[in-house]
């Protein structure tokens, strides 16, 4: 047996700004060469113990610990974290804040600078890192015109600068897009393949992560280790469910068909996975039952895009005659890659800036008539990160504050403040001060004072990044109330699969400028020309209709359907 | 981006771009002294040649420039002049030693040809001040600057505070983009249709998600650097401080010239022999200049002396 490279036993710890434990009782053993992905919900206690291993806990964070943790045969406790820098490379989550470099040389070069090593002698690792995560052309590139995917690949490429034994990957999905993920999934896996380093990942996002083989799995909750197993024992446990982890699609799906998971050998991974006969049999029957449609929208138009082209200075355009139109009470998803225009189409939407050429109209107006402020008693725009919206303390405030811009009598603003806060299920809470809330919860508040406003349509700009499932569903079920109940029409600005597959019922989909596809998310899902030119990801409906040898499109909307009619009965 | 800054992210092409940081630290550094310490035009006027010289060869986008100059001239230059002639249209004679009125109102409101000396030399000074910054900025990438001041002796610690200020302008002008865009479709108005001081008080409103999302970075990046060793030792090396090219060692031979020249300067005028008024001016004859003291020339002294009937 060999000895493992990480080892806790007996594991507790407390921050000194808190009163009770974030993490419990860890026993965990990790063994050099293995690929472990520790999962759990935002809260677990996932990210503490990653900071035990690399030394942020208790060198920045400071705490209370009980029980040992040794890394690579140091005590972390006692160890400064320069000494774990030697063996522990960790990639952060924010993509964006880990670039320390002002080029990408300069960043991957960033450890063997504060190491003294001359110049000379970094140019060549520089070189070999970078061609590792594919970056040897981008040398000289400044941070700022960078994709989230490539800064994460910087930051990869400059954890081995210090030649580590173990590399930690913090929530390597949360700033990607779908397809830009799936890569780093791979690459991460190349390297844990390639170097036979000890490789651990933290996500919430399993099904992303299990694009590739892990060896185990750690799920976390309340700072406890609730399962340590295998990826096929964990799927066919009831454990993910319990824990407000959220199964791959092709297993929701098996569910609905009402198979069994036992005896289905590689259930993790949908590529060799080998269904029993039965089960094959009642996928096949659920996904060609005959389903009542859903029902047209008939509703008349709210948006209208006529030949919209915009372009920002001289230069090239980001917009080219852009044409849709959006009916009352739709929801729709916006999807594209980063600068494919979706969010110029979103700001031209709102007013912020205007198109060179052609017309948008909203509600039967022109909207080159109106000014910003005028288009936002119309259209309320979320943004993605609550905390860039909010500006006062007090959440009742913070609702009225548009209200108090306009010529509004104080008896119809208190009204509607009242309104909307009843809405968005925060009129107990009025007067709480805006710190002491959840995201989830801040995110409401925006809305709110949006919804003060009375907008009949609402852009959400990827409502539910960096959320886990718990949230996600609670964000979303929120959502989805102000669509059904109140009539709102709402567009998502978004890269997530699951946001589009359950809570929209059409995709517009931007690439390079252009409008490529308008049409439901089923059909959008299905076409793997607009999947990469989208960079989006084939979802794993796709590969199991193409596995049972069924057709793709169909298949997608009758899981999209059921799972409607499912939602419908709760 | 590069160019509404005037920050280059990105090394240049051309031989200042290239030289070494240390080169170009040292080079601003002497510069910036040499300036400061003179108010006499016939060291004033090469050193701005010297700088837009600089500038030209750098081939620059000229727009942000002019902008900039035309700011600074219109705000400092003209306005101020204009307030300096009301408050005190005596430092021609206290600063160039003489004073011939060309035209005059009263006592207190006169203006004199070494008036106008005056704020020409200051203009030249404060152009080539101007000049010589611009021209490191277009020259120096921030790493380059801070590992250039780091060499020149200054804690390495502080210098990364430099370069990370650099790194994270842009996104913050970003931010503060997105954040404004938001404000103003709730109806905060921002644009020219609201009076400058509701203008002022709404940008106030941005700046507090700013600033919150902006701290929460630091926690970050704070993060990020301690796990990739930053810290660890006294010293560090620095991936911007490149190989030295065959300037390199000319600029700084020419360099400790100009320091050499800027001491000398200091040692022989101010020092051992010392003029006795800072601005030298053809007209005005050493033996004729007359030493007043600055004071006197406040035309409210003049005026509380009047009261007093002295």
């Amino acid at each position: 047996m060999k000895e493992p490279i990480i080892s806790f036993k007996n594991f507790s710890f407390r921050y000194n700004a808190q009163k009770n434990p974030t993490l419990h009782d860890i026993d965990l053993d990790i063994y050099p060469g293995e690929k472990i992905l520790i999962l759990g919900a935002s809260g677990s206690g996932k990210s503490t113990l990653c900071n035990c291993i690399n030394g942020l806990i208790p060198f920045s964070y400071e705490g209370e610990i009980t029980g040992t943790c040794t890394v690579n045969g140091i005590e972390t406790s006692s160890a400064s974290i320069f000494k774990l820098s030697d063996s522990v490379g960790t990639v952060l989550q924010d993509t964006d804040a880990q670039f320390v470099g002002l080029s990408v040389g300069e960043d991957i070069a960033f450890s063997m600078e504060n190491d003294m090593i001359p110049r000379a002698e970094m140019l060549p690792v520089i070189e070999k890192n970078a061609s590792m995560v594919g970056m040897q052309n981008f040398i000289d590139h400044v941070p700022f015109n960078l994709s989230g995917g490539q800064k994460q690949k910087v930051a990869i490429a400059g954890v081995f600068g210090n030649d580590v034994e173990i590399l930690i990957f913090d929530e390597p999905l949360a700033a990607l897009d779908p397809q830009m993920g799936m890569t780093a999934v791979e690459l991460i896996d190349d390297i844990s393949k390639e170097t036979g380093k000890t490789v651990i990942i933290i996500e919430h996002r399993l099904e992303d992560v299990l694009h590739r083989p892990v060896d185990r799995i750690i799920l976390m909750a309340g700072g406890c280790i609730v399962a340590d197993m295998s990826p096929d024992d964990l799927l066919r446990s009831s454990l993910l469910s319990e824990y407000g982890i959220r199964e791959p699609l092709y297993l929701t799906a098996m569910k609905y068909a009402g198979c069994s998971l036992e005896g289905n050998r590689n259930l993790c991974d949908l590529a060799s996975l080998e269904f029993t006969p039965e089960n094959e049999e009642k996928l096949k029957a659920f996904f060609t039952e005959e389903r009542e449609a859903v029902k047209e929208n008939t509703n008349e138009p709210v948006v209208t895009f006529k030949d919209v082209s915009y372009s920002y200075d001289r230069g090239k355009k980001v917009l080219q005659d852009i044409n849709f139109e959006i009916k009352r009470g739709e929801r729709i998803a916006i999807i594209g890659r980063n600068g494919a225009g979706k969010s110029t189409a979103a700001k031209l939407l709102c007013g912020i800036i205007r198109p060179d050429s052609g017309t948008i109209t909203l509600e039967g107006t022109d909207t080159s008539k109106l000014s910003v402020k005028e288009i936002g008693e119309k259209v309320g725009y979320v943004m993605q990160d609550p905390n860039t919206m909010i500006v006062k303390d007090i959440i009742k405030e913070e609702v009225g504050m548009a209200l108090g811009f306009r010529d509004i009598p104080q008896e119809e603003a208190d009204r509607r403040v009242n309104n909307a806060l009843e809405t968005c299920g925060l009129y107990r809470m009025r007067n709480w001060p805006v710190d002491s809330i959840s995201y989830g919860q801040k995110k409401r508040v925006t809305v709110a004072s949006m919804m003060a406003l009375e907008p009949d349509v609402f852009v959400l700009d990827e409502p539910t990044a960096g959320q886990d499932f718990r949230s996600y569903t609670d964000i979303m079920e929120f959502v989805n109330t102000l669509n059904r109940d109140y009539g709102k029409t709402i567009l998502f600005i978004t890269h997530d699969m699951h946001l589009a597959i359950e809570n929209t019922d059409r995709a517009i989909v931007f690439s390079d400028g252009e409008l490529i596809a308008s049409d439901k998310v089923f059909s959008v899902l299905a076409d793997p020309d607009i999947i990469s030119r989208a960079s989006l990801k084939q979802t794993s409906l796709y590969n199991l209709a193409i596995k049972l040898g069924l057709e793709p499109e169909s298949t997608i909307r009758h899981f999209i359907e059921y799972e409607r009619e499912v939602k419908a009965h709760e | 981006m590069n160019n509404k800054l005037v920050i280059n992210y990105i090394p240049g092409p051309t031989m200042l771009h290239k030289l070494t940081g240390f080169t170009k630290v040292f080079l601003f550094a002497v510069m910036s002294a040499a300036i400061i310490s003179t108010f006499d035009i016939r060291l004033l006027v090469p050193l701005l040649i010297i700088n837009i010289i600089e500038i030209i060869s750098m081939k620059p986008d000229y727009k942000p420039i002019v902008i900039m100059f035309t700011i600074t001239f219109f705000t400092v230059t003209l306005l101020g002049n204009i307030m300096l002639f009301f408050v005190s249209p005596g430092v021609g004679l206290t600063n160039v030693g003489a004073e011939h009125v060309i035209w005059r109102l009263n006592d207190r409101l006169y203006l004199s040809k070494e008036f106008l000396w005056y704020i020409f030399v200051f203009f030249i000074k404060r152009t080539a001040s101007f000049a010589s910054v611009i021209a490191f900025a277009l020259a120096t990438t921030p790493s380059e600057f801070a590992s250039g001041l780091n060499k020149c002796g200054l804690n390495y610690k502080v210098c990364t505070i430099v370069s990370l200020a650099y790194r994270t302008i842009p996104d913050i002008a970003n931010d503060f983009i997105n954040i404004r865009n938001s404000m103003m479709m709730r109806g905060v108005e921002l644009s020219k249709k609201a009076s400058i001081g509701k203008r002022l008080k709404n940008t106030v409103l941005i700046l507090v998600p700013l600033i919150f999302t902006a701290f929460g970075k630091v926690g970050s990046i704070a993060n990020a650097m301690d796990l990739r060793g930053y810290g660890k030792h006294s010293k560090r090396t620095w991936y911007a401080e490149h190989e030295k090219t065959k300037w390199d060692p000319v600029i700084r031979a020419l360099t400790v010239l100009l320091l050499a020249l800027t001491l000398y300067y200091i040692i022989r005028y101010r020092i051992i022999d010392p003029y006795p008024v800072d601005y030298w001016c053809p007209w005005v004859a050493r033996e004729e200049i007359q030493k007043v003291n600055s004071l006197d020339t406040l035309f409210i002294l003049k005026w509380i002396r009047k009261l007093k009937g002295e």
